[in-house]
């Protein structure tokens, strides 16, 4: 009796590079990828625009942004020669689950052709992508690094469009805080656990340093040590174990850009389209949400986020943290293990957000002690929503707790 | 003094833009088929997917879109902190990032967006001539 995925899906074209084999003029793995989807699509008749999902090894930001495309699907499995048979696989349960219907794969490698591009920096230059992509061949000369560096170019313009202040957002860093002093495990508890810890004020946040303007410290996020994990199973699995389950009601993912030099609109990311993907898939909307795990890299991420997820109206993200509703006691808790800015962000936050929605919806994110009450709310929902890159990419999911 | 800070790496099709910027002009790819630029330099146009593309001289005129003061940075770039960052609308359209030069660093709250910059060159070595966009009067 044939599985579940029997015939789920199936390929329906395929195409080259222009020239293949050794070629006179060197070209980059880029260009090799590019020339083979051009042709993809005039074989297919499928315009490139209708592309959904975009599997590559590794390279699927840097083809959807040179492309233009805003995927509903990224996968980069890069495990050697076999990746793209995984990928075809991986497509295959996407188109499945129904949430894509039209996958690309693609390939594009410069074997012969690297050795002889570059000089100095070779190995990546001769690729095309990454660290030397023609995106960053246009930025690198602008003494451009650290991730607040790119982000404070978002904080001013959405300042300039809505007509807040910085002191608007410094909410967001205090209310965290707050979170953190409820929370033994996060770095930022305490005086005792760490000299700048414990509560912060709305004027602390102003006056601390300046890292990228109008970005002080205490609007950045730290960066620490973490590990974590989750297990995922099927509910057959779910139903036989001890711990309670919590439900993945949705999931959307997308991007906007790689290099921020691509942002469309420095106000808003991809985090509509993941979390519209989400929402519908749950059945569920931004009202139904009871909390909300917003990967704060910033405060400005965490606001413009907020906005995104359909929490707040467009320009009042901060208003969740500067009228409480945020806060330990609110209406709509946020970030209630101290978030990046004040639980752990050891450089990539994702996994602390999907252990903390855990634990609130399993009911078991009580860590207070000495009779404070904790941080344990009564939510039986919760939005959560990652941010990659230069508010590149997000994915969002929409959890329930079990009844 | 030469040029200290980095300097980009040129890639196999974004000749024309160097060859231009050492003339002191600012070229932009165009696609031929729905006559948009775009930045940065494609193989394929990401408006319409043509790959008929082509170059032309930009006016090197454009305005703020949105900017940022650099107070922590690293390597060479360390010492001229604290500094203005930009992007860019080009009068063409599309968007460039710069070191924007012609402001005071000190006060931000004095830069506009919307203000009108032109492009500038600055010699980094014989072949790389790097554009850097200066605040103008209206
Ligand atoms: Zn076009």
């Amino acid at each position: 009796m044939p599985g579940p995925l029997y015939k789920a899906a199936a390929i329906v074209g395929a195409a080259e590079a222009n020239e293949i084999g050794f070629l006179k003029t060197p070209i980059t793995a880029l260009q090799l990828h590019i020339e083979a989807i051009k042709n993809l699509s005039e074989q297919t008749g499928v315009a490139i625009s209708r592309i959904e999902g975009v599997f590559s090894t590794g390279w699927s930001t840097e083809l959807c942004e040179h492309l233009g495309i805003k995927p509903k699907y990224i996968d980069t499995t890069s495990v050697g020669g076999c990746s793209f048979e995984m990928h075809v696989h991986h497509a295959m349960a996407a188109i499945h689950a129904g949430i894509i219907d039209i996958a690309l794969v693609s390939h594009g490698e410069n074997g012969h052709s690297a050795n002889k591009i570059g000089g100095r920096g070779a190995s990546n230059y001769a690729r095309g992508a990454g660290a030397l992509s023609p995106g960053v061949e246009m930025s690198m000369a602008y003494g451009l690094g650290s991730a607040p560096s790119n982000y404070a170019h978002a904080m001013v313009r959405h300042m300039h469009r809505y007509g807040t202040k910085r002191e608007d957002y410094a909410h967001i860093a205090k209310v965290t805080r707050d979170w953190a002093t409820l929370n033994p495990r996060a770095a930022m508890y305490s005086k005792e656990k760490h000299p700048f810890g414990g509560p912060i004020t709305v004027e602390q946040v102003e006056e601390s340093r300046v890292i990228a303007w109008p970005l002080t410290i205490l609007h950045c996020c730290m960066v620490t040590d973490h590990g974590g994990a989750v297990l995922v199973t099927s509910p057959k699995v779910a139903a036989s174990l001890n711990t309670k389950p919590v439900w993945l009601a949705g999931a959307g993912e997308s991007m906007g850009h790689g290099n921020m030099l691509e942002m469309d609109d420095f106000t808003a990311t991809s985090a509509g389209r993941s979390s519209q993907a989400a929402y519908t898939m749950a059945g569920l909307g931004p009202s139904d949400m009871e909390m909300a795990l917003i990967y704060d890299s910033f405060t400005i991420t965490a606001a413009i986020t907020a906005e995104m997820l359909g929490l707040a109206a467009p320009g009042e993200g901060h208003t969740l943290w500067k009228d409480g509703h945020a806060a330990p006691g609110g209406k709509l808790p946020i970030n209630t293990n101290g978030g990046g800015l004040s639980f752990n962000h050891s450089g990539m936050y994702g996994m602390p957000l999907l252990i903390e929605a855990y634990r609130q919806l399993s009911g078991t994110a009580e860590d207070g002690i000495n009779g404070d009450t904790g941080k344990q709310t009564s939510a039986r929902t919760c939005v959560v929503n990652g941010t990659g890159g230069s508010l590149s990419t997000t994915g969002t999911l929409v959890l329930v707790a079990d009844d | 003094m030469s040029y200290d800070k980095p300097i980009p790496t040129q890639g196999t099709h974004t000749k024309p833009f160097w060859q231009g910027a050492s003339e002191g002009k600012l070229m932009l790819p165009r696609c031929v088929d729905c006559n948009r630029v775009h930045w940065y330099p494609r193989h394929i146009c990401p408006h319409c997917h043509s790959m008929n593309l082509e170059w032309i001289e930009g006016s090197g005129r454009g305005r703020i879109h949105t900017y940022a003061v650099q107070h922590l940075a690293f390597g060479v770039w360390a010492k001229e902190a604290p500094y203005v960052t930009a992007y860019i609308d080009l009068n063409e359209g599309d968007r460039m990032l710069t070191v924007l030069r012609g402001v005071d660093p000190e006060k931000p709250e004095d830069i506009k967006i919307g203000a009108p910059v032109v492009v500038e060159f600055e010699k980094a070595n014989d072949d790389t001539y790097i554009p850097f966009w200066r605040v103008v009067e209206e």
